[in-house]
């Protein structure tokens, strides 16, 4: 029962990184391919949890239990830092002001107002 | 061979997109790729020391996991350019 248990969950998260994989391979645009890449962590913690049940809490278990954990709480904040760098490159800044607060007026806009 | 060593070897083509990714497309998309490489290089080190049952490739894959977050904070953060914060 126990061995069933840690294929599946083996079977599982290897399945899931490599639907992630496929995921940031097929995408278009880099936010798109955002989504894939954080959920990688999610396929490590089931494979630490295969490690955990079949070795109970050994060294080998509690240490990839601990990566699995960092994987997974330090994945959102990845895709978060990787997502404000992307619209910071393509906006010039994270929260842009839009046109007529404060910001100068686009070059055509000037002339239709002056005429 | 056993099924640990398989299923990570099973991972290595992920590995490789990841790598042809970085290559072969702009910066933010490389990031991306990075950071799944990081993930699945954990796994794969997880993996291997539980086929071999090494306990010093699972002290590897923690430390990889806390210096790839670290490190690709840093790729993100210099992405940013010189207009961010």
């Amino acid at each position: 029962m126990r061995s069933i248990a840690v294929d599946v969950l083996l079977f599982a998260g290897v399945a899931l990184l490599l639907l992630c994989a496929l995921g940031v391979l097929a995408m278009g645009s880099a936010f798109d391919r955002l989504h894939y890449a954080s959920a990688a962590g999610w396929g490590a913690a089931l494979i630490a949890v295969a490690i955990l049940v079949r070795e109970s809490l050994s060294l080998i278990a509690d240490k990839a239990l601990l990566s699995a954990a960092i994987l997974v709480v330090c994945g959102p904040v990845l895709a978060h830092a990787t997502a404000r760098a992307g619209r910071i490159r393509e906006r010039g800044a994270w929260n842009p002001e839009p046109p007529g607060r404060g910001s100068p007026e686009p070059a055509g806009r000037e002339e239709e107002t002056g005429s | 061979m056993n099924v640990w060593l398989i299923a990570a070897l099973a991972l290595l083509p992920a590995l490789l997109a990841c790598g042809l990714l970085c290559f072969l497309s702009a910066a933010l998309t490389g990031l991306v790729a990075m950071e799944l490489a990081s993930a699945v290089s954990v796994v794969e080190l997880m993996l291997f020391s539980e086929g071999t049952h090494r306990q010093p490739f699972v002290d590897l894959a923690l430390v990889l996991a806390v210096m790839g977050f670290v490190g690709l904070l840093a790729f993100a953060r210099l992405m940013e350019g010189e207009r961010g914060p």
